[in-house]
């Protein structure tokens, strides 16, 4: 999209990030949002960012708190906002 | 005390447009407490539509007295953000709250985007809600003085996506002379 992306948490993620994030924004515009794809087609970039995502998530203290919050999942009823 | 604050605004962009700058909008000069993003989650459902989960870390500066109250300095916070975007009916669902000081302050927000083919807007509805754990007294102090950061807090998030919008459009403008 050209302008600048937002970091990782972990500064080691970052590269990664910045790649699967430019890969999804020309899906999410160009496909996604005109009905011509449904699937995933970052996987490759996907699994190299989120795995280090994980790494690091594991070393900080808010992991338990975002497995709780996680588990709320608002909008897996098919849209509407779950009252939980 | 719980308090609570709705607003609307009006983008005279498309859906795609200010729904791209949603996922995008940082780092932009109006929002330098965002510190991190993360998209922890992602995937279309059986509905067609796509689901997001990020997390956010943002800085937080806190008035002496509440950091006075709690007894230790708070210097950031963990927020969860959930998306939800169907693209048939051209809306966006976000609801997303603090993770981490939930005693102190639990912030909760749902925000709609929506797209009116006919006036070719966006329009988006943000309600919060303010909820604190703490005793009466300092509880509506705490709940207050988060509605009025808040407030100002929503022109600056205009701001960024405004910035960023024109940029965006600014690119697609350079990226058609190209193709010409």
């Amino acid at each position: 999209m050209g302008q600048s992306m937002s970091a990782s948490f972990a500064p080691e993620c970052t590269p990664l990030k910045k790649t699967y994030d430019s890969c999804f924004n020309e899906w999410y515009s160009e496909k996604f949002l005109k009905g011509k794809s449904v699937d995933n087609e970052c996987a490759k970039e996907w699994y190299a960012y989120i795995e280090c995502v994980n790494a690091h998530l594991k070393e900080k203290g808010i992991q338990p708190a975002l497995d709780d919050a996680r588990k709320e999942a608002p909008f897996e009823s098919g849209g509407a906002l779950s009252d939980k | 005390m719980v308090l609570f604050h709705a607003n609307t605004h009006v983008f005279h962009n498309d859906f795609s447009s200010v729904t791209s700058v949603v996922f995008n909008k940082y780092a932009n000069p109006y929002a330098t407490h965002v510190l991190s993003i993360d998209t922890i989650e992602r995937r279309v459902d059986e509905h067609g539509n796509l689901l997001t989960t990020r997390l956010f870390r943002k800085k937080g500066k806190l008035p002496r007295w509440i950091e006075y109250i709690v007894g230790s300095r708070i210097t950031e916070s963990w927020m969860i953000e959930f998306t939800m975007v169907d693209p048939k009916k051209q809306v966006m669902r976000q609801f997303n709250k603090n993770i981490d000081h939930v005693r102190l302050l639990q912030v909760e927000e749902n925000t709609t985007y929506e797209y009116d083919p006919a006036n070719k807007n966006t329009i988006v509805n943000t309600k919060v809600k303010f909820t604190s754990g703490f005793h009466v007294g300092i509880r509506s102090k705490i709940e207050k003085m988060s509605l009025s950061r808040f407030e100002q807090g929503v022109e600056r998030s205009r701001l960024g996506m405004a910035m960023v919008m024109k940029k965006v459009e600014e690119n697609a403008q350079r990226n058609l002379k190209h193709e010409m």
